[in-house]
């Protein structure tokens, strides 16, 4: 890549705001919400009337969260003061704190309801690892949940707000 | 379900907390920023925040931080107390 190439891509990173933001976040939660909830359906044994046969797919939810936020923190530290000032101010803090709060009490709730719903009595090593990959589903989903929940709110206040 | 109904009991909060000023905390904000001929873009960028911040705090939804607080003061050219004051302070 020639320099000049670099420099304008660079440039655009500098650009962030709440739309791309909302985006980013958007699209990174609506596709983890989709795997994870598929993921969590098929551990239940629910048929849901098609099947991922091609196990790679499962990456998806990952490289976007790993390449939004390379572009998030590219943003933030190439950005200019004024927009991270706006992007990035305590009031969107709160917003962070609240959701993130409320997050971990719903996979508490969470986890606590799939302890108990486990059949203790034939207890073995497939229903250990049936019940890791439940948990983990469900965390992941609530995680894809909070994105979303975050962008929406985020992007509303900030037409409406 | 379960988010339909904590959506709407969020709100409930909210709205309950929607007046112009936070329960813990009165504001004259909107006043002295109109006052001052500023909107609220001009006087967030100023203050070094967002928009909706000041929108937030003039409509009792948010208490400011003391750094944000003195900001605010700074731009409009007047103390924290002439802007902020906790209820039933004269």
């Amino acid at each position: 890549m020639k320099l000049k190439e670099l420099l304008m891509l660079l440039k655009g990173l500098r650009a962030m705001t709440y739309f791309r933001r909302f985006l980013l976040l958007f699209i990174c939660g609506i596709t983890q919400i989709f795997f994870a909830a598929y993921l969590l359906l098929e551990l239940f044994g629910l048929n849901l009337g098609f099947h991922i046969s091609n196990h790679g797919y499962m990456f998806i939810p990952g490289v976007l969260i790993f390449v939004s936020s390379g572009f998030l923190t590219a943003a933030y530290y190439l950005g200019d003061k004024n927009t991270n000032n706006s992007l990035y101010d305590e009031y969107t803090a709160m917003r962070y704190y609240k959701l993130g709060a409320f997050g971990y009490a719903l996979n508490g709730i969470g986890i606590f309801i799939l302890f108990s719903i486990q059949d203790w009595s034939n207890w073995n090593f497939q229903s250990a690892n049936r019940m890791i990959y439940q948990i983990a589903s469900f965390a992941w989903m609530i995680f894809g949940i909070l994105l979303v929940w975050f962008s929406l709110g985020d992007y509303k206040e900030y037409t409406n707000g | 379900m379960v988010f339909y109904l904590s959506g709407s009991l969020w709100g409930t909060i909210k709205n309950i907390q929607m007046g112009k000023h936070h329960k813990n905390l009165l504001n004259n904000l909107a006043e002295l920023r109109m006052a001052k001929g500023l909107t609220q873009q001009e006087l967030s960028e100023s203050a070094e925040v967002s928009r909706k911040s000041i929108n937030a705090i003039e409509n009792g939804v948010y208490v400011p931080s003391t750094v944000l607080a003195l900001k605010i003061s700074r731009t409009l050219e007047c103390s924290v107390e002439d802007i902020f004051n906790l209820p039933g302070s004269s």
